[in-house]
């Protein structure tokens, strides 16, 4: 072999360069164990190589360097001892994209924060929607159970009303609306037994404020006071007891009552 | 160099300080963005750092096993999807605004590659395309239309020709 025309073929150059394919690296380097002369001209071209470097060199910006040794220094702290390559093909390996550590330590933990934050907010507007549903069905609640309260009282009225009606003992007086206010009436449970007087209010409006409904029984021709209704009397209420009556009328007097009839106030009238 | 081996921090100080420029210039002559450039520089220093046990000194000089890890890097880099892509976006815009030439450099006229400029073009192109641009001569045989045994055997004279220019 022509050793002499290999050196001078440019081959050595772009071995050193990097430019050479793995099966002509590795002739160069066959070659270069045999003779001394490529052994030489592999350390001239890198020599003039690296003083060219040098002579054309550009100094990076100044905070590089002490950028590089943090690296290096945070490299150390993370990176087990790098094991001893078995071949020489990495020699000119194509170099591998390192991805550093505490970059992707630190990126992990803002994406978990991100999503920390993200579900704290979705949780919390769970929380406030659950809250609101919650206040909504408990006041919901609290009316339902006003009125079944309501209800209750009213069902109690008109058992009580309904059991006087189906006593044999008790007499049952109808009052009627006198000509001129035919769309009141209301009804008298006289017991036979001991003369107690009960009167339900089927249709009597509101007493207006200040005023009250009074009962009255007639008694020989004569109006007697038998009580004033309770303006919360809705259903079945006692009044006074009469031992005796012809017939039992309801007039709207001032609260309190009044020891007469005021007979143009009179608004139901029934017979016995 | 045993020193090196042992991670002294002190020794890596001296490799930096001495070699750090002509790192820099050789990724500065194949990657032209100064920001890209500096991120190089670190992988490249680090890798070194990580490496340097399986630095061979009977195979070669330091420099010239540092230098192929920072061409590799930088080939590595401009050949990334995420370069070429900025690459696009970058001559899209260069009508419209002057970039001023604040962060980029010309790759061109430093360095090892304006040194390759002053050889004949038909030489010139198969180096800037095989070193700076990290084409395999295959691929520069298909791109020039020209058979891979003549772009090998000039390539090569390119080289000797480089040699002869660069020595002193």
């Amino acid at each position: 072999m022509d050793i002499q025309a290999y050196i001078q073929s440019g081959i050595i150059e772009s071995y050193i360069l990097g430019l050479t394919t793995a099966e002509e690296a590795a002739e160069v380097e066959a070659l270069k164990l045999q003779y001394p002369e490529v052994n030489d001209a592999i350390h001239e071209f890198s020599l003039l190589l690296e003083e060219h470097a040098l002579k054309n060199s550009i100094n990076p910006p100044p905070n590089m360097k002490e950028r590089i040794m943090a690296a290096i220094r945070e490299e150390d702290l993370v990176k087990p001892p790098v094991l001893k390559k078995r071949d020489n093909e990495d020699y000119f390996a194509i170099t591998q994209n390192s991805i550093r550590p505490w970059r992707m330590a630190a990126a992990a933990a803002v994406i978990l924060l991100i999503v920390s934050a993200a579900l704290n907010f979705y949780l919390y507007r769970q929380y406030n929607n659950k809250n609101e549903a919650y206040q909504a069905l408990l006041s919901e609640r609290n009316t339902l159970q006003a009125n079944n309260q309501v209800y209750q009282t009213h069902l109690r009225e008109w058992e009580n009303a309904a059991a006087m009606m189906a006593d044999p003992g008790m007499a049952t007086v109808k009052m009627n609306g006198i000509p001129g206010k035919e769309s009141n009436m209301a009804t008298i449970f006289w017991d036979t037994r001991n003369k107690d007087v009960y009167v339900m209010p089927n249709k009597l409006q509101a007493p207006s404020a200040g005023k009250q409904y009074q009962l009255w029984a007639i008694v020989d021709g004569k109006p007697v006071d038998a009580g004033t209704l309770s303006p919360d009397c809705t259903g079945v209420c006692k009044m006074k007891n009469i031992p005796k009556a012809e017939a039992f009328a309801i007039t709207l007097e001032n609260a309190g009552g009044s020891t007469t009839p005021t007979l143009a106030t009179m608004l139901v009238h029934g017979a016995v | 160099m045993t020193l090196l081996k042992q991670r002294d921090e002190a020794a890596f100080n001296y490799l930096y300080d001495h070699y750090s420029g002509s790192v820099y210039s050789i990724i500065l002559n194949i990657v032209p963005d100064r920001e890209l450039a500096n991120d190089l520089l670190q992988e490249v220093f680090v890798k070194i750092w990580r490496q340097i046990e399986t630095y061979d000194s009977s195979k070669g000089r330091l420099f010239t096993w540092m230098l192929n890890i920072a061409r590799n890097a930088s080939i590595d880099a401009i050949r990334s999807k995420s370069f070429q892509h900025s690459r696009q976006n970058r001559e899209l815009t260069e009508n419209v605004y002057d970039a001023g030439g604040s962060t980029e450099t010309n790759t061109d006229k430093i360095g090892l590659r304006k040194t390759v400029h002053k050889l004949k073009e038909e030489y010139r192109v198969l180096v800037e395309l095989s070193y700076f641009q990290g084409f395999t001569q295959d691929e520069i045989s298909k791109m020039l239309k020209i058979p891979l045994g003549t772009v090998k055997t000039r390539l090569r004279t390119a080289l000797i020709q480089l040699k002869q220019v660069i020595k002193p």
